[in-house]
């Protein structure tokens, strides 16, 4: 599966990230591997996904790309070069080059500037750009982005979630990105939000020949947007697959799992389904062997003390299990969603139809546009 | 396929035009919506953020203060008895007891510093003529029925000891300790992993079967509902769009808002092009449109929309859709929308 290396973007190599914390008996230091032993290669262009439960390390890992943190141990290399190294200029191209969009559109925007000077900043530090030629850009970006020019003047508070995400998104593009890694960019947002925000990610991504990693733990999400998908599992890889591969035929037991756990939108496909109990080991004291053993349901004695190696399973995909290969005759796991009734097809496209009509965002009026707080959104 | 349940059996949770509005605020939050639960059944509230579901649930339960969100309408009949026309006092009575709730978020209806068992047995002893060693024994039944494991051993645990999943467990274990006749689920998966979600839908429907207790689970994931729901209410802004049997709002949805959603959820099978969207977002209430709420978003608005608000009407045996265009194939034909798109 080696790659030449122009088509690799981003490379991690045995890539280990430990953070320490207090937690143990009697204040003694304990060591969680958040990130341990990652290698992986980003192409460019593909949307590449992580996905996994809560604190199993995607957002660690993703600020590792990003050198938003430092790695433990192990390598990043963008376009070839280790990012820890790096000269100074050579580390100002990587800032330009990558960019970072936040899970939480309300916390990641600085409150007293105005979106104007919010997008303009990146360009301030990363181009030539003249102050004119920078207004010009910003109001570009703005309507790129589908929200209006005359924004720029406005705080971040006057916006309401989904439009926060694109002001966000407007500032990650300002730089002239190669890539863009975002965290969790649609979690925060309620369906019908997340939609066009998906939507405007997708074509930002054509428009401006941008390699997307994408952190999500939605996998419908993940399926609709991804040419690759990474699975984690306390720390580490334990599945990489094409898109479509991985859903039709899960082969790790923990991919496998998630699947089956997944709830499918139609009454007629009441399918999910307990396969795993129990909950995801802490991290401060991972099992030995397969980090997945406890919960395996398959697991045997070599599962508890030997730890299967990430390896080829051919078609492009890579799996780290010691016993994939007869999972794998029997796998169970693959989602299906039953078709749609006639009915409801009939009146997906008449709303697709009619709404393609409308411009969605200028269609808000003014007064929409200042969402009065919403309480939950305060914190 | 959802269980059989009697549609003709008296509902035990019966809620008729119920409006509430928020002190000062120019219109109502929940404007005269309705909907009823029988035994044994599941009833799901759906819609996005900020449409009114905790509001309705809480005002339900009694835990909306009169002060703040004022009852404008309606009746909330459990039994003979109107929710709504209790007394805090008869309302305590009832909480926990016959009819209970389960919170998104269970840190904030366990006490942090009491252990676990303690808080299950004082929920007992509460409502129930039994001994302190009764209902401790009650406790430490009700944390085997939710699965915990080990469970004697968890008894003395704090609420800071146990993951979110298990916390969740606790949380269940203590709102059906006493064996209620409707219990209220707020989103009570929204903050777990999907492994871990489909470990507690599993554990409430299974019991839920045993103890014959309505379920009313408010969720805005329409994979959860199509999981577990016999009955559906779609909200938006305040009002029920659309309710009805669980397959028919899914194989045959009617109201304009229960279409976008539904078509704007990513499906978990092949990709199947670009995302529909509903433009803009929802209205707050101090810009609450009159007339039909969802029309500033609305792809099939006319200008009647605007001014009249749409009567919830019957399309299909116990489905209803507020709509002045339902069903929308007969009103938008296909052809003339060609015409008029080229
Ligand atoms: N700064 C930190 N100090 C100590 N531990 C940390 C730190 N950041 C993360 N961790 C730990 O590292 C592990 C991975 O965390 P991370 O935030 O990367 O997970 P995640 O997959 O993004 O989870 P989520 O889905 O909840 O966002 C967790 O156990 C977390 O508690
Ligand atoms: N005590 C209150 N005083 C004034 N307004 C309130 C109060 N509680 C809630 N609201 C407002 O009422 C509206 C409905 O809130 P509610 O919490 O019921 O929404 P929800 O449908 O449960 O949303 P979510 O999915 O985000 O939980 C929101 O606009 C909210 O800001
Ligand atoms: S290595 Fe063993 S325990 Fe790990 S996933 Fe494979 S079968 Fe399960
Ligand atoms: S009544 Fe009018 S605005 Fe409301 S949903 Fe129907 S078509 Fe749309
Ligand atoms: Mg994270
Ligand atoms: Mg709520």
């Amino acid at each position: 599966m080696k790659l030449p290396t122009r088509d690799r973007i981003i490379e991690t190599r045995s890539l280990t990230k430990r953070f320490t914390s207090n937690k143990g008996l009697f204040g003694r230091s304990v060591s969680v591997s958040a990130v341990n032993e990652v290698s992986l290669d980003i192409r460019r262009g593909e949307t590449f996904s992580i996905v996994g439960e809560s604190g199993c390390g995607k957002s660690t890992l993703a600020r590792l790309l990003v050198r938003l943190l430092p790695a433990s141990e192990g390598a990043v290399l963008y376009e070839g070069n280790d990012i820890s190294s790096l000269s100074e200029p050579e580390m100002r191209r990587l800032r330009k080059d990558l960019q970072f969009v936040f899970q939480d559109p309300f916390s990641s925007l600085n409150p007293r500037m105005t979106v104007g000077a919010l997008i303009e900043e990146p360009m301030k530090v990363h181009t030539s750009l003249s102050r004119k030629e920078r207004r010009l850009k910003v109001a570009d970006l703005l309507t790129k982005v589908g929200l209006r020019a005359a924004f720029a003047n406005r705080y971040p508070h006057e916006f309401s979630g989904g439009q926060r995400q694109r002001i966000g998104i407007a500032r990650a593009l300002a730089s002239g990105p190669k890539v863009i890694v975002g965290d969790e960019p649609v979690s925060a947002l309620d369906v019908s939000v997340q939609a066009q925000v998906i939507n405007l990610l997708e074509d930002l991504k054509a428009e401006f020949d941008l390699t997307l990693v994408l952190i999500a733990h939605d996998l419908a999400v993940i399926r609709h947007m991804s040419d690759r998908i990474a699975v984690m599992y306390l720390g580490e890889i334990v599945e990489l697959a094409p898109n479509d591969p991985l859903y039709d035929k899960p082969l790790h037991p923990y991919t496998q799992a998630l699947m089956r756990a997944i709830p499918i939108a139609s009454p007629h496909g009441r399918s999910m389904d307990v396969s795993l109990t129990g909950d995801v080991p802490s991290p401060l004291a991972p099992p030995s062997g397969c980090r997945f053993h406890p919960r395996c349901p398959h697991a045997t004695s070599l599962c508890g003390t030997e730890k299967p190696v990430l390896s080829d399973a051919g078609g492009a995909r890579m799996v780290a299990c010691h016993h994939w290969e007869k999972i794998a005759e029997n796998s169970q796991g693959s989602v299906r969603e039953p078709p749609r009734s006639e009915n409801a097809e009939k009146r997906f496209a008449l709303f697709r139809e009619k709404s393609q009509r409308q411009e969605p965002v200028t269609a808000a009026t003014e007064t929409q546009i200042k969402l009065s707080e919403r309480s939950h959104n305060n914190a | 396929m959802s269980k059989a349940i009697d549609l003709n059996a008296t509902p035990v949770l019966s809620v008729e035009n119920l409006a509430l509005r928020f002190k000062g605020a120019p219109a109502n939050i929940i404007d005269g919506i309705s909907f009823a639960v029988r035994p044994g059944e599941t009833l799901c509230i759906v819609g996005e953020s900020g449409c009114g579901k905790s509001v309705t649930a809480l005002s339900l339960m009694g835990l909306l203060p009169r002060s703040v969100a004022q009852i404008m309408s309606g009746t909330a009949m459990f039994g003979d008895r109107d929710l709504l026309e209790l007394s805090q006092r008869a309302m305590a009575d009832l909480r926990g007891n016959t009819i209970s709730m389960i919170f998104q978020e269970p840190m904030t209806s366990l006490n942090p510093s009491y252990k676990i068992g303690d808080q299950i047995a004082e929920v007992v002893l509460r409502h129930k003529h039994v001994t302190r060693a009764e209902a401790l024994q009650r406790a430490l039944q009700m944390l085997d029925r939710v699965k915990i494991p080990a469970a004697s051993s968890r008894l003395d645990d704090y609420p800071h000891e146990l993951s979110g999943g298990m916390r969740q467990r606790v949380m269940i274990a203590m709102a059906l300790a006493n064996d209620p006749a409707v219990l209220i689920a707020d989103e009570p998966t929204t903050a777990l992993d999907v492994t871990i979600q489909a470990q507690i839908i599993d554990l409430i429907e299974e019991l839920q079967k045993e103890t014959g207790t309505a379920l009313v689970m408010i969720t805005h994931d329409l994979g959860v509902v199509a999981e577990i729901a016999d009955r559906v209410c779609v909200m938006y802004a305040g009002h029920i769009v659309e309710d009805g049997p669980v397959e028919s709002i899914f194989d045959d949805p009617q109201h304009p808002y229960t279409i976008g959603l539904m078509s704007s959820v990513p499906s978990v099978g092949p990709r199947s092009g670009r995302l529909a969207t509903i433009g803009g977002m929802v209205p707050t209430i101090d810009h609450m449109p009159s007339g039909c709420r969802f029309t500033p978003r609305c792809p099939f608005a006319q200008a009647n929309c605007k001014t009249s608000p749409p009567p919830l009407d019957e399309l299909g045996p116990s489905h209803r859709a507020a709509c002045h265009y339902a069903p929308l194939e007969t009103a938008f034909p296909a052809t003339v929308l060609q015409e008029a798109g080229s």
